[in-house]
């Protein structure tokens, strides 16, 4: 499903990245440990081609998608959160979960202003995936101006109204309480289990990793250090060392 | 879409919410007032011609050529967050091409299309490279554009710097209309068709991906929108509206000279659509309003602006938006 081989990423003398394979495969739930500053934003950053890896292989589901422009990541079925919730301001909360859904939208000026109908379905679709998450009362609502917890929900509501096979969440418990952190991981599991997507969670909050990820990876300054089930990479004296040890 | 001004706690976050109109480029469609204001409204502006003598009509209908180039410019800026400058070019170019084509005995109605056409091709020209290039250095190219046509048409436009008239729309006999009493109403469909396409252009996904864009585009390329070519369309269309007010504003006045279409007319625009409001269509009702009776530019039209600003920070229409609720309840 997803295979990364070699990834290696450079920022002038510091190397984020340095040859980390990563592999996820269908319907898995995998958790991206590491302290800050371990490239684990960086390797989704890589996925979704918002950076270019000095060498490496990103395959999904077929594609190669190192060779596609950022625009037709989406197209093969990637969606992906980022760390500081990126909704957009101007558009009310259902505008924005409705963008999500853009790759299945149609799509152009002069068919899109007389498209109704699609219109319409895409609305439909929104409120569904508005309602999943609570945030269907808030549909109307501009997203500036929203608390933290929200918008990171509105956000993740916005990629999976994508319909990814393939869901990146970068730190989704980040600035949520404990309940609506477990929250969150109880809904993510639902959704996970409705539609047999492939998750890859970035996450610092380990209680959330290890009741939602089977598999986890840890990345320690751009090294893979371990790989395996959540279990006994969470007892890995390196993993402990580098991220649980520290808190 | 149920109107009304909400103010109240959102259930489940205690969050406040923004008033309708309180910050610019708010796009919801809450509109406070009665449907049938909206009747009211057109049934107005059909019989308006029929009220009003000559020259104050001169006035609305120019009122209603700067509604359209304003519809447009609001598509770049209010929705896109995009500064152009060079929307009087366009403009300028929409009426010449206009002029030039009624002057060698074209019909009228032949003028709207081409002239619509050739400023969206310009703008297709500009706009590729230009909408590359983000916020003040999109203003500077938009602005290089507004201060080189108008010598341009000066030195290659028949007419040359002396101007050029021509005959404006005539009223078809059986209408038993003046001619300008026709050309108001011909203005006045024109404006009303590019009023519902906008408004259905906005609301669309395209629509959507533009406001998008001006959030937070890398976030919104990876859900598969393309930046540059959804900013070009945007910069195009709305080049495409200026053309088209271009175009009526010759049919209304019957002259066009270089001089009408200067940097001052570009900056008057984009000063109308902030005043009016942006990101709403009525703020390029308003807007154009502005733009039409606004007085050369000086000091007391420069403090008036200000003074707007100063009151309304989301324009006069968000003013208006707001004002309801304020009479109602919430003077907090």
């Amino acid at each position: 499903m997803l295979e990364i081989g070699r990834l290696t990423v450079r920022y002038g003398g510091v190397t984020a990245l340095d040859a980390v394979g990563l592999t996820a495969g269908p319907g898995e739930v995998v958790g991206l440990i590491g302290p800050n500053g371990a490239g684990k934003s960086t390797l989704f950053d890589c996925v979704t081609r918002r950076r270019a890896p000095d060498e490496g292989v990103i395959r999904f589901a077929g594609h190669d998608v190192l060779a596609r422009p950022p625009h037709q990541v989406a197209g093969c079925g990637i969606a992906r959160t980022f760390q500081h919730p990126a909704v957009f301001p101007g558009l009310s909360v259902r505008e924005n979960v409705m963008t999500g859904a853009y790759r299945f939208a149609p799509a152009g000026f002069w068919r899109a202003a007389f498209a109704r109908d699609g219109e319409r379905r895409l609305r439909a679709h929104a409120d569904r995936v508005l309602d999943l998450f609570g945030l269907l009362g808030l549909g109307d609502h501009p997203a500036a101006g929203l608390p933290y917890g929200v918008l990171k929900r509105v956000e993740i509501a916005r990629a999976v109204a994508a319909e990814p096979t393939l869901l990146l969440l970068d730190e989704p418990a980040g600035g949520l309480g404990p309940e609506e952190a477990a929250a969150l991981a109880g809904l993510i599991r639902d959704l996970h289990r409705a539609t047999g997507m492939t998750v890859v969670v970035v996450e610092h909050h380990m209680e959330f990793v290890l009741g939602l990820c089977g598999r986890i990876v840890c990345l320690d300054l751009g090294h893979k250090i371990a790989d395996g089930p959540a279990h006994v990479v969470r007892r890995d004296p390196a993993v402990i060392a580098a991220c649980l040890g520290a808190r | 879409m149920s109107a009304g001004v909400s103010t109240g706690h959102d259930p489940g976050t205690g969050h406040r919410r923004p008033a309708v109109g309180q910050y610019a480029g708010d796009r919801r469609r809450a509109w406070p007032y009665p449907r049938w204001s909206l009747g009211v409204a057109v049934a107005g502006a059909v019989s308006v011609p029929f009220l009003v003598p000559p020259y104050p009509l001169h006035q609305v209908t120019l009122v209603l050529v700067y509604v359209v180039a304003l519809l447009g410019l609001d598509l770049v800026a209010g929705h896109g967050g995009l500064i152009s400058l060079g929307h009087g070019a366009f403009f300028g170019v929409g009426a010449y091409a206009a002029a030039i084509l009624l002057s060698s005995g074209v019909p009228y109605p032949v003028t709207l299309p081409v002239a619509g056409l050739v400023a969206y091709g310009l703008g297709h020209a500009f706009g590729r490279p230009a909408v590359r290039l983000s916020g003040v250095y999109l203003a500077v190219v938009t602005f290089a554009v507004a201060v080189a046509v108008p010598p341009l048409i000066r030195r290659l436009a028949p007419g040359g710097a002396m101007g050029l008239p021509v005959r404006t729309p005539a009223a078809p006999s059986l209408t038993g209309l003046a001619d300008d009493q026709w050309v108001y109403l011909l203005v006045l469909a024109v404006a009303a068709a590019a009023f519902t396409l906008m408004r259905s252009v906005v609301r669309s996904s395209w629509g959507r991906a533009l406001v998008a864009l001006r959030g937070d585009a890398g976030a919104a390329e990876i859900l598969g929108m393309r930046p540059a070519a959804i900013r070009a369309h945007a910069f195009a269309c709305s080049a495409l509206y200026a053309g088209l007010a271009g175009c009526l504003f010759t049919w209304t006045t019957g002259f066009v000279a270089a001089e009408s279409f200067t940097v001052t007319l570009s900056i008057t625009l984009l000063a109308g659509i902030v005043i009016g409001g942006l990101g709403t269509v009525s703020g390029a009702v308003i807007g154009a309003v502005v733009v039409t009776f606004l007085p050369a530019p000086g000091l007391v039209s420069g403090l008036a602006l200000i003074l707007v600003l100063a009151v309304a920070p989301s324009g006069v229409t968000g003013l208006a938006r707001r004002a309801p609720a304020f009479l109602r309840k919430d003077r907090r």
